[in-house]
């Protein structure tokens, strides 16, 4: 019995090493010279269409910027209201006229007071200091002839107490004799804090829902792609491509969408720090002295392109998968 | 036990330069000359919708043999060549394929059965968008192997159908004929045990149509088993090989080779 058919002609382009022997196993090579080809071939298909390639990055590019931003912004408005209400006092203005010795009798009465922790007086004297020193024309101060300020009372609430009873203290102090005016920085603090965790729960579900779209993007785009290459998918298929070798080169292409938009939206990020970063520093200098803009940290802005790559890999892999199972 | 069944070597070939392929070694391996390398018993194709596309059929094909599958349009041609690649699967009897039941092979045993086969379209199913070369070379780097050993090989093969000056083009610069040659490079490239092609020659013209059928005969002559379906009755008759001959899905002549007119 005869096993082997001879092949009684030589060939120039062989050496007799490969004669009568199989090619070696090169399960990790093979591998990943398969990688290596489904990323240059997904990338070079990417580039032979620029300007859809790039309309479909700069949609996903500008999906993932805008939670960024928003993220942005709730980080200066945070920022700004530490610096706005460092502490929660309230500040009691007396009505001009009112002396040294009607602010101390004000001022022990309100340490009377259940939900005051304690009471600071400030003379006109130390507010006229205060002033010239934040807002930087101090010159312009020294030439008046009288100090225009009133005597401030600084109350701090006791610590714990609730919003309502800090409600009854200030209109309490409304009502004394000899108050002007009465100014609640604590309760603008609360406020802002209850508007800063309402935006931040909607960047949050911003943020899901725009992933959502940036899968569905890369999803929809890998599909089309798919059905237009299905003849090309159907020829791998006949000549013993395996699903994943087939899905590879699109998974890749996910990836590179992902890839490029997170480049892309982070770019955006820095560019909207940037167009921010004087506004904000005019605002805090007018209210709370010196205020830098607050920046995207570093992690951030090179996890995004990473996170994006991510979505990108998911969303071709979902749709890949489906597509896929249609064409086999 | 199986008989020898070592074909004779061609005269039409035998003044030919060396070949280039046959040097090169089955990475699949045959089984022996002469053992039925496809075994189709009481096989039957319905598809949906009702219509029977081949009706308890049986028959087999030995290693190292050089088959033809006629009929006319529907006989079952075309899908018995089907049941083989695993493009469609039979809805009765048990197809063997060197010794493996086809019934058997699941999602993911398909990619690798058909690594072990080379298919010829009548359509080519070339990427056009790739070079010659490229496209041979497919089953081989689908197939895992060295970019050097790939190289001998594609060259080889396209030395064999005689487009080794043509590897760099893209197939759309070729005539049908020329691009039916490089499927066939794309089919023989990675030494299948059985190459199966489906009415090769539809679209070419007669002389070419021989070329080609000489070429799937070359194959046979280092040890391919070849099954060809074709309506193409002068030329099966002129290749004197064994005919199958099938009419509405059922086997209705099985001519061997020494008898074919």
């Amino acid at each position: 019995m005869s096993t082997q058919p001879e092949f009684p002609m030589e060939s120039p382009l062989l050496s007799d090493q490969t004669r009568g022997v199989r090619s070696k196993p090169r399960p990790v090579a093979s591998w990943r010279e398969h990688h290596g080809w489904s990323a240059g071939s997904s990338l070079r298909r990417l580039m032979s269409r620029p300007v859809g390639t790039l309309l479909t990055v700069a949609v996903m590019a500008i999906a993932l910027a805008l939670p960024l931003t928003f993220y942005l912004l709730l980080g200066n408005l945070q920022k700004m209201g530490d610096a706005l209400g460092q502490n929660q006092t309230i500040s009691v203005f007396l009505q001009p006229g009112q002396g040294g010795s009607a602010a101390d009798l004000m001022a022990r009465k309100l340490r009377d007071h259940s939900d005051v922790a304690s009471v600071t007086v400030k003379t006109p004297a130390q507010g006229m200091d205060e002033l010239a020193k934040m807002q930087g024309f101090s010159g312009a101060l020294h030439t008046l002839d009288n100090n225009p300020l009133p005597f401030v009372l600084e109350v701090l609430p006791t610590p714990g107490a609730s919003a309502d009873s800090v409600d009854r203290l200030v209109a309490d102090m409304r009502d004394m004799q000899g108050v002007d005016q009465v100014q609640d920085s604590g309760t603008w603090r609360q406020r802002l804090e209850a508007l800063l965790g309402v935006g931040k729960r909607a960047v949050l579900v911003l943020a899901v829902l725009l992933a959502v779209a940036v899968l569905l993007v890369v999803g929809n785009t890998v599909r089309v792609d798919i059905a237009s290459r299905s003849e090309e998918i159907g020829v791998l298929m006949l000549v013993g491509a395996s699903r994943a070798f087939v899905r590879r080169p699109y998974l890749y292409a996910g990836i590179w969408y992902g890839l490029f938009a997170g480049v892309l939206a982070a770019g955006f990020a820095v560019a909207v720090e940037l167009a921010l970063a004087d506004p904000v520093a005019r605002l805090g200098k007018v209210y709370a002295g010196k205020l830098q803009v607050d920046v995207l940290p570093p992690w951030l802005l090179a996890a995004v392109p990473v996170a994006a790559a991510v979505l990108g890999w998911l969303g071709a892999r979902l749709v890949s998968a489906w597509q896929l199972r249609k064409a086999a | 036990m199986c008989s020898p069944l070592r074909p004779e070597p061609a005269a039409a070939n035998s003044h030919k330069a060396p070949d280039l392929l046959a040097s090169i070694p089955y990475p699949c391996g045959i089984r022996d000359w002469g053992c039925a390398v496809i075994r189709f018993d009481q096989v039957s194709k319905r598809y949906e919708g009702g219509h029977e596309a081949l009706s308890q059929l049986s028959f087999e094909v030995a290693a190292g043999e050089m088959a033809f599958v006629t009929g006319h349009s529907g006989a079952g041609k075309s899908t018995l060549l089907k049941l083989l690649g695993l493009i469609e699967r039979q809805s009765h009897g048990v197809i063997t394929l060197d010794g493996q039941n086809l019934s058997k092979v699941g999602r993911a045993g398909i990619p690798k059965l058909r690594r072990r086969l080379g298919m010829v379209f009548q359509d080519h199913r070339l990427l056009m968008d790739r070079t010659v070369a490229a496209n041979v070379e497919l089953p081989l780097m689908i197939g895992g192997m060295a970019p050097a050993e790939r190289n001998k090989r594609v060259r080889a093969a396209l030395e064999k159908v005689g487009l080794l000056a043509y590897e760099r083009q893209l197939p759309a610069t070729l005539s049908a004929g020329e691009q039916q040659r490089v499927g066939i490079a794309r089919a023989i490239v990675a030494k299948p045990m059985l190459l199966i092609a489906d009415e090769p020659t539809g679209n070419l013209d007669p002389s070419l149509a021989v070329e080609i059928m000489d070429l799937f005969a070359e194959f046979q002559q280092v040890g391919t088993t070849v099954l060809i379906a074709s309506h193409d009755l002068p030329l099966i008759k002129k290749m004197k090989k064994r005919v199958i001959v099938l009419d509405h899905g059922r086997l209705v002549a099985d001519v061997a080779a020494q008898e074919v007119l």
